[in-house]
């Protein structure tokens, strides 16, 4: 199930979604068979997230609000990095910035230290930048842009379509030079303590309930005609094969992993029994 | 971890809603204060799995018991022996309990992993004392199991024939002078008023909460302690009680 994108080889199209494995080195013998690691979202500076209840189920899903808890760039790259450089997989970075100064530190800290680097403009559970910078096609044209004079790394952008169409803010990140795209996101999504009657919790829906529709946005983008990741509570191997039906050149396996730290290894299996072996994409 | 897909080969009604599944499992070597994370069923509904503690290990006899609290457990209720489950774990932290007189303080449910604890020290051959609490007299589990096991044991119950004390109030009249170490699991509200008594010895409380991942991956199950937010599930879920802050 080998594949090519953005000029790299992956060894399938099956890769680890951000924040829901932490760092690939819990469960090497799952990140070391999977086409790609993404690590939780980077940020400047050390982040210690937000308070609890981060986690509530909802109808075959859950939110979180995790809130981006990371130690930072500077300890990320001395600690974390050169670990993750040991699994045998590639390694992408999801970069989470609040600014466009952010991204450019983040960026730069990282240099060639990996495979590639996700950025996340669309983080749902954090005040400033985030979603509300994800939604705007131009700021995230400029991040691209900035990021792109900085590395040659190839470098994708995690979309939202929370409130907006990610097909006019993914072309703009195309143009700005992006070597490809990936979505969707979590959703917005509340939930209420119905016996104290106040708000639970307020943060990203994920797993299977936001399927059919992730897949939607990731067939709109087709007609971009670049490498789109599909990304949204994907399952099973019918699952992911189902998102390379939608146009994906490959997917990211997010909230499973929370069911089942092995998932991903399933998928893979399950997945070649679609594909065959050899799937090309991009 | 690993996964284990068990058959339920005993079920048990312990209390009108708490009930125990003993599945075999072998060669597996738990520490008090671990969990399974278990698999309700195949499909979406509930999405997550359910953390449930230890309760009892011996001879490869693993014993997990549950209270009804929602639709999951509910679902998990209605299991039968000689159905397959689907168990992951153990899970959670290898915490090693002091070799020296303890104090086990349970309030309902609680008792499930301090009856694990109490096998535990009783194979080390520690001594311990039990004070077990419960709201009322019918809720009581594992208490002639564990009552056996221990020095000396007092229950208390908030309200039914007995009287009516909390395991907090029983607390208030104990001669503590004697125990070198306290453990203590129940309800949230149980471990806030334990916390304000400002115990005399290092008192451990055995967190619980609802999990995502249960194995350090989501960061969905923080506490904080000490300053900064700690993961119950591999941090804990033993955390030392002084250091929890319960506010946040």
């Amino acid at each position: 199930m080998k594949c090519r994108i953005f000029g790299l080889d992956f060894k399938n199209p099956v890769f680890i979604a951000s924040g829901t494995f932490e760092y690939g080195l819990t469960y090497k013998r799952v990140s070391n068979r999977v086409g790609a690691v993404i690590t939780k979202g980077i940020t400047a500076r050390p982040r210690i997230g937000n308070p609890p209840p981060r986690i509530i189920e909802t109808p075959c899903g859950l939110i979180n609000s995790v809130g981006l808890e990371n130690p930072g760039v500077e300890v990320f790259c001395q600690e974390i990095l050169p670990k993750m450089r040991k699994l045998k997989t590639r390694v992408f970075v999801n970069v989470a910035g609040f600014t466009v100064e952010d991204f450019i530190r983040i960026v730069e800290a990282i240099g060639d230290r990996a495979d590639g680097l996700e950025l996340n403009v669309s983080c749902p559970n954090v005040e400033a930048g985030g979603v509300a910078f994800g939604r705007d096609p131009e700021i995230c044209a400029e991040v691209v842009k900035q990021v792109k004079k900085r590395t040659k790394l190839p470098v994708i952008v995690k979309l939202t379509a929370n409130f907006c169409d990610p097909l006019v803010v993914g072309r703009r990140c195309i143009e700005a030079g992006a070597d490809g795209l990936s979505l969707i996101n979590t959703l917005h999504a509340m939930a209420f303590d119905v016996k104290g009657t106040k708000v639970l919790i307020q943060g990203g829906l994920s797993g299977p309930a936001i399927r059919p529709f992730a897949l939607f946005c990731v067939h709109r983008l087709k007609e971009l005609g670049v490498p789109v990741i599909g990304i949204g509570g994907i399952m099973s191997g019918r699952d992911a094969y189902e998102f390379l039906l939608a146009g994906a050149a490959a997917v990211e396996v997010g909230s499973a992993t929370l069911r089942d730290p092995y998932a991903p290894l399933k998928i893979i299996k399950e997945l070649k029994q679609y594909t065959g072996w050899g799937h090309d994409a991009g | 971890m690993v996964a284990h897909k068990l058959k339920i080969s005993k079920k048990v009604w312990l209390t009108k809603n708490v009930f125990g599944m003993e599945f075999i499992l072998p060669r597996i070597r738990p520490y008090p204060g671990q969990f399974f994370q278990v698999r309700v069923n195949e499909g979406f509904e509930p999405f997550l799995n359910r953390p449930v503690s230890i309760a009892s290990y011996k001879s490869s006899r693993l014993l997990l018991a549950v209270k009804i609290v929602g639709r999951g457990t509910k679902m998990l209720s209605m299991k039968k022996p000689g159905e397959q489950l689907e168990l992951l774990g153990p899970f959670g932290g290898k915490f090693k309990p002091a070799r020296k007189r303890s104090l086990l303080i349970a309030g309902g449910i609680g008792m499930a992993p301090l009856r694990f604890l109490a096998e535990y020290l009783s194979a080390r051959k520690t001594v311990f004392d039990l004070l077990y609490g419960v709201r009322a007299s019918d809720e009581f589990v594992f208490r002639n199991k564990v009552g056996r096991m221990a020095d000396r044991a007092i229950f208390v119950a908030e309200r039914g024939y007995q009287k009516k004390e909390t395991v907090v109030s029983r607390l208030r009249r104990m001669d503590l002078a004697g125990y070198a170490v306290a453990y203590a699991c129940g309800p949230r509200t149980m471990l806030i008023e334990l916390q304000k008594l400002n115990l005399p010895m290092p008192a451990y409380a055995f967190c619980e909460d609802f999990l995502g991942c249960g194995c350090g991956l989501c960061m969905g199950c923080a506490i904080m302690y000490k300053g900064s937010y700690r993961r119950i599930c591999v941090d804990g879920p033993v955390l030392e009680l002084g250091g929890i802050d319960f506010e946040v």
